[in-house]
């Protein structure tokens, strides 16, 4: 990362993906560039700041915060298609005795409010971005601040978990659920279950490294469901869903304990 | 080619990658980029398609591993399925008798037999997203550089939330009102 405004390195950190530390090798795979805008030479006029990632360019803007917030998105992403030892699903996750609830979906499919409605029904906080999947199927952690859209059309600002009452977890867990699910107003809450062939589908289909290692990722994610519940359907309100969900993952728990 | 000739169908088997489930075949076409999910039926008889395995002898397969009808439009509908899917080396021709079985027809047939018509041949697809289609936002300036319209990527405009990555025209994406 490098940048002309010496001042701007104090803003980095926070931008990092959760989990960040030093590299021990000083190979660089990916640089960034920051370059900051403001006023111009000449009255009335104003430069842009932009960003660079090696040397192409991902982002012009006026404002500086919208550059970062490029900055923070591109890099995730980044770590999403590239990390070695994991497979990053675009997708909710929250912890609930014990077991992850995956709410896997794209831009705008309404995650993050139901991730939000979980938290405060007592689920523990794991991700409203990313489920990152070890080669034994398990979750670890991505617990970025939530990116809570207030209203339409609005950048979205940054809540942590503990603003909704809930715990962050901090180690891998099992995934228990799995939630395909979309808002719809006024919409009744009745998903139906899917095959693990067809759940692990609706998984690839938001699975950031799959073309690049489609083996893997379809290994990873036939361990992760393996006799877990997927469910599929639309829903309404964000907290009668969560109640839904929570209801069912402690019903399938408790029959699978009673076969153990 | 000749229905005779497909009456021995051959999966393709090169720039596949298979991830066999209990009960049903998860297939990656490296080709394409894309992912299908081959329901208990549709694997079976794609699992049968070696280029010397008739489809009446799949047919009797069928009754054997599945037991369902020992009835050959059930494996004709499963080689279309699974050719239209590109996962066989040819697609297949149906023979005219084969042809006129509807979806309909064969659902009636096995409809006789209770709770058998989850058991259809399926072939569930879907394109394998860009990594790029996985961001929260994409930013205005690389929106114009994706070049997969007509779907391009949907995705909201970094600096413009109300305006998302969509189609202008053939060849370029632009941001438009979500």
């Amino acid at each position: 990362m490098r940048t002309d405004t010496a001042g701007l390195f104090e803003r980095i950190p926070a931008l990092l993906p959760p989990g960040s530390k030093p590299a021990a090798t000083a190979d660089v795979k990916r640089l960034y560039s920051v370059i900051e805008g403001g006023p111009g030479n000449r009255p009335g006029v104003r430069r842009y700041s932009m960003l660079y990632a090696n040397t192409v360019r991902v982002s012009r803007a006026l404002s500086l915060d919208e550059v970062l917030a490029i900055l923070e998105s591109d890099l995730a992403l980044y770590v999403a298609e590239r990390a070695p030892r994991r497979i990053f699903v675009h997708a909710g996750v929250v912890g609930w005795e014990g077991q992850a609830i995956l709410i896997p979906g794209s831009t705008l499919s309404g995650k993050t409010s139901l991730v939000s409605a979980l938290l405060r029904a007592g689920a523990t906080y794991y991700s409203d971005e990313y489920a990152v999947l070890d080669e034994r199927g398990r979750v670890h952690p991505f617990p970025r601040p939530l990116s809570i859209r207030e209203k339409e059309g609005a950048l979205s600002v940054k809540r942590a978990a503990v603003e909704f009452g809930a715990r962050t977890g901090t180690k891998p867990i099992p995934v228990g659920l799995v939630a395909v699910t979309s808002y719809k107003e006024g919409a009744r809450f009745r998903p139906r279950r899917l095959s693990e062939g067809r759940g692990i589908l609706e998984l690839l289909a938001n699975t950031v490294p799959v073309r690049r290692r489609p083996k893997t990722a379809l290994a990873t994610l036939g361990r992760a469901v393996r006799e877990v519940p997927i469910l599929k359907g639309v829903r309404g309100e964000a907290d009668d869903a969560a109640k839904a969900l929570l209801e069912r993952l402690s019903a399938h728990l408790g029959s699978a304990s009673q076969v153990e | 080619m000749s229905a005779t000739e497909s009456s021995f169908p051959k999966a393709r088997q090169k720039d596949l990658v298979v991830e066999e489930l209990p009960d049903e075949t998860l297939v990656y076409d490296l080709e394409r980029d894309k992912a299908h999910c081959l329901n208990p039926t549709a694997a079976m008889v794609w699992n049968r398609c070696d280029g010397q395995t008739s489809v009446a002898d799949m047919a009797a397969l069928l009754e054997q591993e599945l037991d369902l009808p020992a009835d050959e439009s059930l494996v004709w509908m499963a080689l279309d399925r699974l050719g239209k899917a590109r996962l066989l080396e040819e697609p297949v021709t149906l023979p005219g008798e084969a042809a006129r079985y509807s979806r309909r027809e064969i659902m009636r047939t096995l409809s006789r037999v209770a709770g058998l018509t989850l058991l259809l041949p399926a072939v569930s697809s879907i394109t394998a997203p860009l990594a790029a289609m996985q961001a929260s936002c994409i930013p205005r300036s690389t929106c114009k550089f994706v070049l997969v319209p007509p779907n391009c990527t949907g995705l909201p405009i970094c600096e413009q939330p109300t305006k998302c990555c969509l189609t202008k025209n053939a060849t370029q994406c632009t941001p438009k009102a979500c």
